[in-house]
């Protein structure tokens, strides 16, 4: 199957001209005010299918997000209303509000001016997936368009075919149950979810016009008996390459669904407990992926940013986390990860970031505002909800490095303790340092083996870790390789990253990919 | 107002869908937001607006049921459609897809609602001129953070908005609504030096949603932020074990929303967690006695409605009567589907208070845990279950006579376990909450308080 690249939609063209060529100068009125406008058309396709019915939604959420930052406050004005005329009169009316707004007296101005191509290449150290895509010789007024690859064209699958695939993961459940031994009666409820995003953006400044298109695509799979439930998620940015479904992923959903009606409850406690690659990413997110967002540093309410200025250590030698959105394949997958892209919202290129070495803190993930008022380097993590929400510094895909074990060799190691590989979400505690990690359940491990006992929380729900990041940090024995399940080299230089989502504290969800390898932790609290 | 658009209108949009002989009905909504927003944080002393935000943002949707020819089953799609793109062609395609999906038939209402009551949803002032609402309130944040305190303000966020709304359906309504929005978040820290010379220091986040700018007191939230943040490094561990437990009102609110969901026939109808009229809501308990009626008619509530989606008069209704499960929630849908008369679905949770006030809630133990504030909530809608770690809380040792501070551990919970001997609170307050992207919001109108039994804590 031949690789294609998602292309620009064609009937975006005169929008794209309409912003750079009408709205632009008006938004340059005046000489110290950078701007920008940004675009985005999030076109979502869902099909559904359970015990009692299939179903369809269509929907697309648009607009565009006219900026002004005039060296104090960073001022937006957004709106779906997309025809020309009424663009042009909303853009006059938010410069003359802009004009209107003195800035606070004493407040100190930091002007921005917009970097060229030559600039934003040389700002960080790029993947080759997107220097290709960047034409020579590429100017101020030169269209600039990133795509993601795909193998199979999720654009040509219609309802019906799509309804009748779920349909047909229905069945293959039914069956896969009645071959486990597990009766039909207790399957009470199963569904099954695919949705189809066609992701197209548009950035514009004073010297740049770029776009972007991306495909996300995603799958899953709910099996529920009474109140207990379990869960597969595939997914990924490319085509429907990314949702194969295979038996083994269907037979794990039943056994779990199966040992979870007998599971036991755990006693709450400090225990030995293999995260598997899911809930390390969410470990990784949670610890020093949220307290390393710039815009908490710049609101004073991160205690990672005087860790930065310190130096002072929080984790072990086992403790490095990357936040990357230019992850565009990962663990032998052809497939782009969950949370990411070529560009942020505000217009910056993707590339990796460390965050934390080795237990020593880095200098934080950042948007336009923060990088300015922190006078630290910007990175591609100005993220919103959708365009008609503010930007924030948000999380793309953030992992822990891998290590040089097998999990045979980590198991082996932990000999007596659980093993965890189902996340139930997180919370942040940026100034406070403290940690919370949910999972679904525990599997037992004795002697090194896995024994299929399971362990739900102590009031028979969810199990949260819990402590102070750097104590859980400095809890991790080992790493695995990302290839786990072989003792021969990687043959990625990125780990699995799971298709999930994030809060800013309780609100503004975006994409995001979290994962990493398998870790060993000691001791740490479970209940 | 059937809003005059570039290419087409609602009128004829209505057309398009009467005269589509598959199309046995529809669902068009139209909604119209204007949103200000701001985000403040301090420059040195300067408070400044980090970023200041206004949106514009209109809204067509569509839910179109079809013939698919198959007895007793139906086609739907929910769809957006675009007045700037021909409709027709929108029309068809939407068609096409619900031709692939198969539901089990249902209808509308057949006659149109009588005597529509009215309900207060929008806030006057903001209708009116949101830009001077948000001056205003800007003006209150300001003085709060100039206040002198022994915290350091650290952020604060206010987003204001309106939502004009406009259903139609295919048998005849036409019904407008508005509803206002606000939510507003305070960030203090406080520092000092440790025993070992280090700085330390922590900070306490609070947020609050409303529908009523009189229901969100700016002074009263940023003050308590800020004395909250000055015991948040006062603080230790708890021990392991069993504890009563006293939750507040935010935290009850999102329980009882969840728990509300086994009580709706849509749950009946998938084979999903369901307890049925004449059950107990918390088998065997002995404490206060839940009742909860569903409110749609509260003033000023998150989920305040005049109608349902599918145009019903929606009035209280009681789900739990002294903790006896007495109806189910069933909009016309389901209704259909299980042959039973549709009910209330919409409204505001209210739960009837007790007679206990805090200060005698904390009394009800050796020693009692207060959460002042849960890092995370997460419940499980289907097995009741909650948990979280700790952010902050107060131990009330009652023996010691000590009040002190916790963070940290977490805290596993069960509804139908650990409200077996709940305690309720006798004031009762009112709490709001609107989810990304979530068109109606949850609203809660009960104890301020509730005092959990013997719930697990990990320290």
């Amino acid at each position: 199957m031949e690789i294609q690249r998602a292309p620009f939609s064609p009937e975006l063209k005169g929008l794209r001209q309409t912003l750079r060529q009408e709205l632009l100068p008006i938004l340059q009125a005046q000489p110290d005010w950078y701007a920008s406008i940004f675009f985005e058309r999030k076109a979502s396709k869902t099909y559904s299918a359970n015990l009692k019915q299939t179903q369809v939604t269509d929907q697309v959420i648009q607009g565009a997000v006219l900026r002004i930052y005039d060296g104090t406050t960073l001022f937006e004005q957004a709106t779906d209303e997309l025809d020309p005329g009424a663009l042009k009169s909303f853009a006059l009316e938010f410069a003359r509000r802009v004009k209107e707004t003195a800035p606070p007296a004493g407040a100190t101005r930091r002007p921005y001016q917009a970097l060229n191509w030559s600039q934003r290449v040389a700002a960080a150290k790029l993947d080759p997936e997107l220097l290709i895509q960047i034409p020579s010789g590429t100017r101020a007024d030169t269209q600039v368009h990133f795509g993601i690859r795909f193998r199979h064209d999720p654009r040509l699958l219609g309802a019906s075919e799509a309804l009748e695939r779920l349909k047909g993961l229905l069945g293959r459940i039914k069956a896969k149950a009645s071959e486990i031994g597990f009766p039909q009666e207790d399957l009470t409820f199963i569904t099954a979810r695919q949705t189809f995003v066609d992701e197209q953006s548009i950035f514009i400044d004073r010297e740049t016009d770029m776009s972007q298109t991306l495909y996300r695509v995603a799958l899953t799979l709910i099996t529920m008996s009474g109140s207990d439930r379990t869960f597969a998620r595939l997914g990924g940015l490319g085509g429907l390459e990314t949702l194969e479904v295979k038996e083994s992923d269907i037979e794990t959903l039943l056994r779990d669904l199966k040992g979870l009606k007998k599971a036991e409850r755990l006693v709450p406690g400090k225990y030995p407990v293999i995260f598997g690659p899911v809930p390390t990413g969410v470990l990784a997110h949670e610890a020093f992926g949220h307290s390393q967002e710039g815009d908490t540093c710049a609101r004073g309410r991160s205690k990672a940013w005087e860790l930065h200025q310190s130096g002072e250590k929080v984790g072990n030698e086992h403790a490095t986390i990357l936040n990357n959105p230019a992850i565009y394949e990962m663990a032998g997958e052809p497939y782009a990860a969950w949370g990411s892209y070529f560009f942020d919202e505000e217009g910056w290129l993707a590339h990796e970031q460390v965050l934390l070495e080795r237990g020593v803190l880095k200098t934080p993930m950042t948007n336009l505002t923060s990088a300015i008022r922190l006078g630290v380097p910007r990175t591609a993590n100005g993220k919103r909800e959708n365009w008609s929400t503010g930007v924030y510094t948000r999380q793309t895909n953030t992992y822990f490095s891998p290590g040089d074990q097998t999990l045979a060799q980590l198991l082996a190691r932990m000999k007596d303790g659980f093993i965890a590989l189902h996340p139930a979400g997180g919370m942040e505690d940026p100034k406070g340092m403290g940690i919370q990690v949910g999972l679904s359940f525990l599997e037992e491990v004795r002697n090194g083996k896995p024994t299929g006992r399971l362990f739900k929380g102590p009031a028979g729900g969810d199990i949260q870790l819990t402590g102070y990041t750097p104590d859980v940090l400095n809890s991790i024995v080992a790493k695995s390789k990302i290839d786990a399940d072989t003792d021969a080299p990687d043959r990625s230089r990125h780990p699995f990253n799971d298709a999930g989502g994030c809060g800013k504290y309780h609100k503004e969800f975006v994409f995001a990919g979290c994962g990493g390898p398998y870790l060993l932790l000691d001791q740490v609290i479970l209940g | 107002m059937t809003r005059s658009t570039q290419g087409w209108t609602l009128d004829t949009l209505k057309h398009e869908l009467t005269r589509r002989e598959l199309v046995k009905g529809w669902i068009v909504s139209q909604e119209h937001v204007h949103r200000r927003e701001r985000y403040f944080m301090l420059d040195g002393p300067t408070l400044v607006t980090d970023q200041d935000r206004e949106v514009r943002s209109q809204s067509i949707h569509a839910k179109i049921f079809v013939r698919l020819g198959k007895p007793g089953r139906q086609g739907e799609i929910s769809k957006k459609l675009f007045p700037s793109l021909p409709l027709g062609p929108q029309l068809d395609s939407a068609i096409e897809a619900a031709l692939q999906t198969d539901h089990q038939a249902w209808s509308l209402p057949e006659s149109l609602p009588k005597d529509v009551p009215q309900v207060t949803t929008t806030d006057p002032r903001m209708a009116e001129d949101l830009e001077r609402v948000m001056g205003e309130l800007t003006g209150k944040i300001g003085i709060a953070v100039a206040r002198r305190r022994a915290t350091v303000f650290n952020s604060a966020e206010l987003f204001l908005s309106v939502h004009d709304h406009e259903t139609h359906l295919s048998n005849g309504l036409v019904h407008r609504s508005s509803q206002s929005r606000i939510y507003s978040e305070a960030a203090y820290s406080y520092s000092r030096r440790g025993n070992d010379g280090r700085m330390l220091s922590d900070e306490y986040l609070n947020t609050r949603w409303a529908v009523n700018l009189d229901d969100i007191a700016i002074e009263q939230l940023f003050d308590e932020t800020s004395e909250r943040a000055e015991h948040s490094l006062d603080v230790t561990k708890p021990r392991t074990g069993r504890y009563p437990v006293i939750v507040d009102a935010d935290v009850l609110a999102a329980l009882f929303a969840s728990q509300l969901t086994q009580l709706s026939s849509m749950n009946a109808y998938h084979g999903l967690p369901f307890v049925k009229p004449g059950d107990e809501l918390v088998p065997k308990a002995t404490g206060d006695l839940l009742t909860i009626t569903l409110d749609p008619t509260v003033p000023y509530g998150a989920d305040t409605a005049a109608l349902s989606e599918h145009g019903l008069v929606q009035s209280p209704f009681r789900l739990v009567d002294s903790n006896r499960v007495i109806a189910t929630a069933t909009d016309k849908r389901f209704a259909d589907y299980l042959s039973v008369a549709p009910t209330t679905v919409r409204g505001n949770i209210v739960v009837a208070p007790g007679t206990l006030s805090q200060a005698e809630l904390a009394k009800q133990g050796p020693q009692v845990i207060e959460i002042l504030q849960f890092s995370g909530l997460f419940v499980d809608a289907n097995s009741g279950t909650f948990g979280s770690e700790i952010r902050l809380a107060r131990l009330h040792d009652n023996e010691r006579k000590t009040i002190t501070y916790l963070k940290g551990g977490s805290l596993s919970g069960s509804f139908r376990e650990n409200f077996r001997g709940a305690r309720l609170s006798s004031r009762a307050v009112k709490r709001a909450h609107f989810s990304s992207g979530g068109s109606t919001g949850e609203g809660y109108f009960g104890p301020e308080f509730a005092l959990l039994s013997d719930v697990s804590i990990v320290g």
